[in-house]
């Protein structure tokens, strides 16, 4: 970015960065090319310190940042890396700042390395973490303001979500977390939290008039309450248990408001490899969600989700698939129901096309490739999926396979993408403008 | 209060602002000198001190510094219109063994990259200086020109935070606004002139590409 523009036009400069997640304010490139030219990443590491004490002596680190920072001994003093470590940790434990310094060692090729820290114990954040406009959806986002007291946290959010299910769904959320750091079995973190979510549903006329042919019950707003208990089995496999007590209020007048009590649980692994020129990462996720009346609800039903997500980089260039599979017995409401043509399953279909009151089967597989530019990277897609409801159900849907091809641009968290879909007969492109999605 | 006195006392706050404001960023007490070198214009600025307080603090904790340059030519004093720009960008370190300063010209493809190490504090901010250079064909042939440098620190506060994986941090960009727009040591002003070229004093040794 032109120099005048940084300094002289600061607000453009803002807008600028915010749309492209480039630099904000600071020129990053540089920054980066400063720390690997740096002169002392000819020194090995002699020792590394956390706060002024050795990391061997230190009990309150967690052991994936002890064992990270251990293993920085004996290696060549890469400053990028130590920077890039720095803000990880800081990140990860809530640290104001965390920043290196060095020292030097015991004998002229060693340097040692502490790591300074500014502790805030309590933290305040408001922040956007997700956004999108999608031009036939139109606008999805969110707003939180958290509080950070040492592992707990509380945070409040304003939602509008016309991406996520067939019915947009606008409010609140509230959510509670307590992490604590347990013995060192395993990865030994657990968590617990607790999420209340109110919304108030808006339906596509699709929507309204096949929900009517097919007999399925819509509502005007929803409540709910998730207890969830979360542990690490081993290092890559995370559990989360918990249960769901979702409240509906009728979008007919006179009827009965619903429940969808649930029991859920989420299993999720991941694994990394690390090649000297490639390197790959598998990450997989299942989740399931039981409703019975035995909780008091009104459905009963048994949600299976399963997603696999395989990623390959080598050098400029990444190839990527993502493949998920959904099952649903029994009569769930709409917002368990699966959606095709959002904005990462079947990009450039409309929704309602597919099936304006979601399915109980889904099947969807995306391959995408990418070339890194600079700081961003230029990909390209292509997807492929099929919903459809078990029984064939009285509106004869039946499971058909349908494909779309794309383009986007994605630097850090914001993504703009084009999208078409394959074999609809028309040429009209999505466009998807967003961070985080 | 009267219009009169409410007119000068406007006129104070504002005299005193932009007396504030030059004293905060312009290079008190140092005088520019420009030569021609060979094909290129260059700059000298014997007691700028650009290597101080939190920089330099940085660097002798073996932390990298980013520093971006800048020589504007313009026509007349206060123009905001410059024509002709050089910037450059310096990445500086400290060798904490040698305790002597290393510097690499980043150029925008690697080629283009010049380093030299081993720089006492002096030579080392004495080569970012003469490092910063203007082709001669683009200075003005038949008018008088005035040359400006500005000088300043990457502040890496300035990216951590806002943008990351959890979103955009709306509390770290109001601290962000909220703040000076720059440590009044971390940014350097000089500018001088008038100067004509056939006026300019020439060096017979050709200095390496700008």
């Amino acid at each position: 970015m032109p120099f005048l523009l940084r300094v002289g036009l600061p607000g453009l400069s803002v807008a600028l960065t915010l749309f492209f997640g480039a630099p904000l304010f600071a020129d990053q490139e540089l920054l980066r090319a400063a720390a690997e030219n740096n002169v002392n990443q000819r020194y090995r590491i002699e020792s590394v310190s956390f706060a002024g004490i050795d990391i061997e002596e230190d009990s309150t680190l967690p052991s994936n940042i002890r064992n990270r920072l251990n293993g920085l001994v004996g290696q060549n003093c890469d400053v990028a890396a130590l920077e890039s470590l720095s803000g990880e940790i800081r990140h990860e434990l809530h640290y104001r700042t965390v920043s290196q310094h060095l020292s030097k060692g015991s004998a002229p090729d060693l340097v040692r390395v502490n790591f300074e820290v500014e502790r805030r114990d309590l933290a305040f954040d408001v922040s956007l973490p997700k956004f999108l406009y999608h031009s036939q959806q139109g606008p999805t986002g969110e707003v939180d303001a958290s509080a950070r007291f040492k592992n707990n946290s509380l945070a409040f959010g304003l939602v509008s979500n016309g991406d996520d299910l067939v019915e947009r769904f606008s409010g609140i959320t509230a959510r509670f977390e307590s992490a604590a750091f347990g013995p060192e079995i395993g990865a030994g973190q657990t968590r617990l939290g607790i999420t209340f979510e109110d919304y108030h549903e808006k339906w596509n006329s699709q929507t309204v008039t096949q929900a009517a042919d097919a007999g399925l019950e819509l509502y005007r707003s929803r409540w709910n309450v998730a207890p969830e208990f979360t542990f690490a089995v081993a290092r890559p496999v995370t559990v989360s248990f918990g249960a769901s007590f979702e409240h509906m209020e009728s979008e007919t007048p006179g009827i009965a408001d619903r429940y969808a009590n649930a029991a859920t649980l989420d299993i999720r692994a991941g694994r990394k490899i690390e090649g000297n020129r490639i390197q790959q990462q598998l990450d997989w996720k299942y989740s399931l969600r039981v409703a019975t009346h035995m909780l008091g609800s009104s459905y009963a039903y048994a949600r299976h989700l399963i997603t696999a997500k395989y990623e390959a980089r080598s050098g400029r260039h990444t190839i990527s698939s993502e493949f998920i599979a959904g099952s649903i017995a029994g009569n769930a409401p709409s917002f368990d129901r699966f959606v095709l043509g959002s904005s990462s399953t079947l990009r450039g279909w409309d929704r309602y096309d597919i099936d304006p009151v979601g399915g109980s089967r889904v099947v969807h597989n995306e391959i995408a490739y990418s070339y890194r530019v600079r700081e961003g990277s230029v990909e390209g897609f292509y997807d492929a999926g099929a919903l459809w409801h078990s029984d064939g159900g009285n509106l004869d849907r039946t499971a058909k396979l349908r494909h779309s091809l794309g383009i986007g641009y994605k630097q850090g968290i914001f993504v703009l993408t084009m999208a078409f879909p394959v074999g609809d007969g028309r040429i009209e492109p999505v466009f998807m403008a967003g961070m985080n999605y | 209060m009267t219009r009169r006195n409410l007119t000068l006392t406007l006129l104070a706050a504002f005299s005193a602002a932009v007396t504030t404001c030059a004293w905060a960023i312009s290079v008190a007490g140092t005088q520019m000198t420009v030569r021609l070198d060979g094909d290129y214009l260059r700059i000298a600025l014997p007691h700028l001190d650009f290597l101080q307080g939190k920089a330099l603090s940085r660097l002798k904790d073996g932390a990298s510094v980013a520093f971006i340059g800048q020589v504007t030519i313009t026509t007349s004093q206060n123009s905001l219109t410059p024509v002709a720009r050089s910037v450059a960008r310096f990445a500086l370190s400290y060798d904490i063994w040698e305790e002597r300063f290393s510097i690499t010209k980043i150029g925008q493809n690697f080629d283009a990259r010049r380093s030299v190490s081993h720089l006492s504090e002096q030579s080392a901010q004495s080569w970012c200086i003469d490092n910063l250079t203007l082709g001669r064909s683009q200075l003005p042939a038949d008018k008088e020109f005035w040359v400006q440098l500005d000088l300043r620190t990457e502040d890496p506060r300035d990216q951590t935070g806002v943008v990351g994986d959890p979103g955009i941090s709306i509390t770290r960009l109001i601290e962000i606004f909220s703040r000076p727009a720059r440590d009044e040591k971390s940014r350097w002003i000089s500018s001088s002139g008038p100067f004509r070229l056939a006026d300019l004093k020439r060096l017979d040794v050709r200095g390496p590409r700008g």
